[in-house]
């Protein structure tokens, strides 16, 4: 539940705009921001848990206010900080906006049958299509970084990261879509 | 023991549905209190075991008020914090207090009267200022450190209460000892503390709840008053670990609470106690009372008349340290008279502040 770090690495002073942050008795902390155009956004950290942000446009008198669980405002949170969670079933994109837009793909594969009982490194998966498998999931177990001597099981699903084009060519190479 | 049972049961029905109505809930425990108490159907009575359960309540009640209680966050506001407290006890301290001595109360007991006047329902206000999304306005802030002025009048009031025989001036001194000790054992023992409160066991509940009890207990030796006790105790852990032990704690003030109400409305004696009408002049006079001290503090502080309507109309409801007083008092007149007040100023304060926007807007229409 700390959150001040978070929000005070962003420096008010390097992007000129006013942040108070006051702590209220018995109701929570309370972040007030104007932006350099006049407009207002005050967010408050409830006891409750919960978090209800408000925006005042400039020259406005009625406030608007949305009420977020925890989970809620992460992703808001991670939405503003630019590291976009384009959520699909099984895949994520991540991009991040301040490294020159760079974009990380991950899904999710059940391994086929032909590379069952073949080990991580007999593959040559990177090699052959650039994608790098990060993590198995085996039944309750999961496996993060599988070593080159990892051995695939019937059943196991991967984590595979890469370029969202080495990931189609996984998926010609392996998959047999 | 099964009238308990029977009250909380009741109470757990009022609690779905004022909590679905978006109403606040302690007026209607302390109307089925009387319902069930000797003023109504005398179905429950009061014993030891409800007595028991009663005290935890407002020990509860106590110790959460004193962990909101930072001192160095007190000092750090003090400017706005003095000013509007000020205003507010002067207004409806002198209002409750003239007009409980007109109804023919002894000294003492209008100024009961008139404290119980003066400290609204930290619990309701800040309740419906979440829940009505009013936390943004300027005038919300105002209205929170008002609460924490209130609750430090009420610290002293309970003190000059409980004193018995012995010298207030001396109970504090002792009091303030109570909390350096506190506070110091706060201080160097914040990380074994820490360390126990962050368990997910059984642990830190049973910590929390013994730690309360044991210190309530042995403020008896000491001849400190336990309410003062509990309040030093949550106080001095504000700085440290305020935020894990309201946690722990939460869950017994909210059981012990809703006893502690619904007891309260059980004792209320209804037939020895006041006419309907000084109940409805009582009334009018609580809910404008801190009207008026609104509409000053609006005024002073923020410069506006609306400013004034949402502080006051927020602020109406008077709660459960209005009732803790009552109780500590122990006596039947009064605590008549601060039910009655309790009542309609929890029920009328809760949709005036839910429309508040209404009210400010039939206002400049006037005006």
């Amino acid at each position: 539940m700390n959150f001040p770090e978070f929000i005070c690495a962003h420096s008010p002073i390097r992007y000129g705009m006013v942040l108070r942050s006051v702590s209220l008795p018995g109701i929570g902390t309370k972040y007030e921001l104007k932006t350099d155009k006049g407009d207002t956004i005050a967010v408050f950290f409830m006891k409750t848990g919960n978090i209800q942000v408000y925006t005042l446009p400039k020259e406005c008198q009625a406030q608007c206010v949305a009420e977020l669980s925890m989970s809620e405002a992460r992703r808001l949170g991670s939405i503003l900080t630019g590291a976009v969670m384009d959520v699909d079933q099984e895949s994520v994109e991540i991009a991040f906006s301040a490294l020159s837009d760079l974009r990380i793909s991950m899904q999710t594969y059940i391994i086929p049958k032909n590379l069952v009982g073949h080990s991580l490194e007999e593959t040559r998966i990177r090699a052959k299509t650039g994608v790098t498998i990060i993590a198995i999931s085996r039944k309750q177990r999961n496996v993060i970084n599988p070593p080159p001597s990892f051995l695939f099981e019937s059943g196991d699903v991967a984590l595979v990261i890469g370029e969202t084009d080495q990931l189609r060519s996984f998926e010609r190479e392996f998959i047999g879509e | 023991m099964e009238g308990i049972v029977l009250a909380l049961l009741v109470c757990l029905v009022l609690a779905c549905v004022t909590k679905y109505l978006g109403v606040p809930s302690i007026p209607f425990y302390i109307i089925a209190g009387i319902a069930l108490g000797k003023s109504g159907l005398n179905l429950v009575s009061a014993d030891s075991t409800s007595q028991f359960f009663t005290d935890l309540g407002l020990i509860f009640l106590l110790f959460f008020m004193g962990l909101e209680l930072n001192p160095s966050r007190i000092i750090e506001n003090r400017t706005q914090f003095l000013r509007s407290g000020l205003i507010d006890l002067n207004v409806n301290l002198f209002i409750g207090f003239i007009a409980a001595y007109i109804f023919g109360f002894t000294l003492t007991e209008s100024l009961v009267v008139g404290v119980a006047f003066f400290v609204s329902s930290t619990a309701m206000t800040l309740t419906s200022l979440i829940e009505n999304r009013k936390l943004m306005m300027h005038e919300s802030e105002t209205i929170v450190w008002m609460m924490v002025f209130e609750d430090l009048v009420l610290i002293i009031a309970l003190a000059f209460l409980a004193r018995g025989d012995s010298n207030p001036l001396f109970l504090f001194l002792k009091v303030i000892l109570m909390f350096l000790f506190f506070a110091i054992i706060g201080k160097y023992g914040k990380g074994i503390i820490k360390g126990i409160l962050k368990r997910d066991d059984d642990l830190p509940v049973l910590f929390t709840f013994s730690a309360v009890l044991a210190i309530a207990f042995f403020s008896q030796s000491i001849g400190v008053p336990d309410t003062l006790m509990v309040i030093a105790f949550g106080a001095a852990l504000a700085a440290s670990n305020a935020t894990a032990f309201e946690v722990h704690a939460k869950p017994f003030k909210d059981v012990f609470l809703v006893i502690f109400f619904v007891f309260f409305g059980i004792s209320v004696d209804l037939s020895g106690g006041i006419s309907i009408i000084a109940a409805v002049v009582i009334s009018v006079l609580a809910l404008a009372s801190k009207f008026i001290s609104g509409l000053i503090i609006g005024l002073r502080i923020h410069g506006r008349i609306m400013s004034g309507i949402e502080i006051g109309v927020n602020t109406i409801g008077r709660g459960e340290f209005s009732i803790a007083l009552a109780t500590i008092f122990g006596s039947a007149a009064v605590s008549t008279m601060i039910a009655v007040v309790v009542i309609t100023t929890s029920i009328i304060g809760a949709f005036l502040a839910r429309y508040s926007d209404v009210i400010k807007a039939k206002c400049m229409e006037i005006s």
